[in-house]
Formats: C-alpha cells, structure tokens, sequence
C-alpha cells in the first residue's frame, strides 16, 4: 500500500504545480502581447541580459528581495507571481507532510520535514544576503 | 535583432532539449546550462538561475505520477533532501560571488566531468544490501515498490547513509553553484552508494531535486537574477518537449540518444572553458 505521505505529496503538487503553470503562461502571454508596460523594455534588455545581475539591477533598477510584489502591475515582474507559485508549492507540501508525520508517529520524519520548511524559508527571507 | 526571435529561439531549442533529456534519461537542467550558457547571450547568472527553476518545475511536473506508482519515496527523499538543500544555498551564494571568467572555468570542468560520470557509470539494478546500517533504520528508510515489469513487489533498504550524506551535501554545492539540477549525481549516489534499487533511485532522484532547487532558486530570484524572457519559454518548450519524449520512448533508441547527449555535453563544456579563459 502506498504511504500516505506520498499520495498526499503527489496530490499537493499536482495542484499546485497546474497553478503555477496557467499563472505563468497566462502572465507571459500579457508581458509578450506587452499588454502591461515592462520596467524594462524589450530593447533594453536584449542589450542588458549580457550584463552580471549585480550590474543589471543597477542599470535597470530592477528589484532584489522581495521588491518585486510592488511591480506586479509590469509585465515583466508579473511573471515571477507564477515562478514563485512553484516555490510556494514545495513549502506547502513539506508544511503539510509535519502534522501527517507526526500524527502517524514518525518524529524523526517530522523533524525532517520541520527542517526542510525552514531552510527554505530561511532562503526565502533574505537572511542569505 | 527583434526581441522576439530570442523567445521563440529559446522555445525550440528547448523543446529540442526536453525530448533528448527523456530519451536519453538526463535532466533538462544539465543540458541547459551548458548549452545555453554556451551558445545564447545571455549571462551566466540569468542562465543558472533559469537552469535551477527548470529543473525544478521538471521535477515537479513528474513528481505526482512516480510517486502515485510507488517510483520515488518521501521517506527516502526527505532527510537527503534538507542537506542538499542547505548546501545548495551555499553553492547559490558562491557562485554569485565569484567573477565570471573563474565561474566559466568551472563550470566547463564540471560539465566535463559529468560526462565522464554518465559515460563511465553503470546502474545496478537491484544492488545488494547484506544488513542496512543502524541511521538508515532510525530515519526509516526502508520500504517496498511494486515493479510492473518483473510483476512483483520489491523490498528495498539502504546502507552507508552517513556516505550518502556526505555526497548529497557535495552534490547541492554543484547544483546551487551551477545550477544544474542533480539528476546526474542523484541516482548513482542512490543507486551505486546507498543501494537503492535502480527504478527507485531515478524515481526519488526528482524528488529529491525539488527542495535542493527551490532554496537555491529563492537565492537568484531575491538577487534579481529570474529573467522571465528566458525563464518562461524555456520551461515551456522543455516541458512541451518532455511530452513527445515520453511518447517517442517506446520507438527510440535511448544508448544512441545518449550518445548524442555525450557529445553535446563535451562540446558545451569545452566551450565553457574556453569562454573562461577569454578565447
């Protein structure tokens, strides 16, 4: 019989996983249509993507951390809703396998899955800079 | 040149990558960062950081269908899981602090090197496990799989997992560094280290990747290193492209494919070192 903690992660990343993808095609369609404006335009950055990203954020003003959740109203930030659609997914499926380990009695994977969550909300805080 | 013609560029070629990696049994993340980081325009760190969200929306993306048929174990995946993820922060971290050129070097050498890994290794298909060791019994590792085409189920346990730590800890270094995603070294670290059974190491590879990659593609995206224009097409057409692969399967022949793989590995990364140093 299947362990519960992989039909339940199979399930968890199945939807979320269609999620991210309509939100990425559907925020791509509108930044190539250019039905918002990007903070940087087509021209500019077929000459900047050349650059280090340290000198295309300073050349462009492009945001770090968490800066992009303002500039969601630009086409070109609005793609990185469906690409953090992704991560959110994984933090969601270990959150959720901690009360399934635990309930089941399997600390030590509890412990694991407790674990994994942090790290990776520790990426995602910024503490890393 | 029109802006355009570098999205629907990117689609084809990774399209083209998405089918070769399933035929030939490699992750699209190997392939893509070599390639394009080789052949396209743009820098290294959009191309890593794009490489990273690839392998992980691949993974991902396969992610529900092994592990619905039993081909890869949380249980097995998630303590090797939160050190690769670790380690492949610090990875992230190094590589965008060091200079380009130095970076370029590497990565040729590891490109290289991961050819001479997938050239040279072989995969035990139920490697033999005499008594697995008291850490993996304390972590439950250990389980069964149904295999449809022995027609049996298949009990599975594991040793040398202080080893395997080890080598899931170095492993995360290359893929945050590079990334490359980790399928080339997650199944013979699995399989030929640890003794999981060949199915099983390829299935839970993918697993494994997805936490490694999401901590270290959380580096490059708060760096605003996820350059869309790159990012999307490209998981696009490799998932796009992964589709036809599963279909062209059964009428492929995966040695010749990988074959092909092997030399486009050599090539992109003896461009890399090249670029490297500045030739």
């Amino acid at each position: 019989m299947m362990p519960i903690e992989d039909r339940v992660s199979a399930r968890w990343i199945e939807v979320g996983t269609h999620i991210a993808f309509t939100i990425l095609v559907a925020s791509f369609a509108i930044y190539a249509l250019q039905i918002l404006d990007p903070l940087v335009s087509m021209q500019d950055l077929v000459r900047l993507w050349q650059l280090p990203v340290e000198k295309f954020v300073a050349e462009t003003g492009a945001p770090t951390g968490w800066g992009w959740l303002r500039l969601l109203g630009k086409g070109d930030y609005l793609n990185l809703l469906g690409v953090a659609m992704f991560v959110v997914v994984t933090i969601a499926c270990y959150a959720r396998m901690v009360p399934l380990f635990v309930r089941e009695g399997k600390r030590t994977q509890a412990l694991f899955a407790f674990l994994q969550v942090i790290v990776l909300l520790a990426a995602a805080s910024g503490v890393f800079r | 040149m029109d802006w355009w013609v570098w999205p629907v560029t990117l689609l084809a070629v990774t399209f083209a990558m998405g089918v070769v990696a399933v035929l030939a049994g490699v992750g699209g993340g190997v392939l893509f960062v070599p390639i394009i980081g080789a052949f396209f325009p743009f820098h290294l760190d959009f191309v890593r950081a794009a490489g990273l969200l690839l392998a992980l929306t691949a993974a991902l993306s396969a992610a529900p269908s092994l592990l619905r048929s039993g081909l890869a174990s949380v249980r097995l995946a998630m303590p090797l899981t939160v050190v690769s993820s670790i380690t492949s922060i610090a990875g992230a971290l190094l590589g965008l602090a060091l200079p380009t050129d130095t970076l370029q070097i590497a990565l040729g050498l590891a490109i290289l090197a991961i050819a001479l890994l997938m050239w040279r290794s072989r995969g035990a298909e139920h490697p033999d496990v005499p008594r697995p060791d008291a850490l993996s019994l304390a972590l439950g590792m250990h389980g069964m799989y149904h295999d449809p085409a022995l027609g049996r189920d298949i009990e599975w346990k594991v040793h040398r997992t202080g080893a395997g730590f080890a080598a899931f800890a170095g492993i995360g270094v290359v893929a945050g560094m590079f990334g490359l995603g980790a399928g080339w070294a997650n199944v013979p670290a699995l399989n030929l280290l640890m003794g999981v059974p060949l199915k099983l190491a390829v299935g839970t590879s993918g697993f494994l990747l997805i936490g490694g990659a999401t901590s270290a593609a959380w580096i490059y995206l708060e760096r605003g290193a996820v350059l869309p224009m790159l990012v999307v097409p490209s998981i696009i057409g490799v998932v796009l492209g992964a589709k036809l692969g599963v279909r062209l399967l059964k009428a492929a022949r995966p040695a010749h494919v990988r074959q092909v793989v092997l030399i486009l590995l050599v090539l992109a990364g003896a461009r890399a070192l090249l670029k490297g140093f500045g030739i």
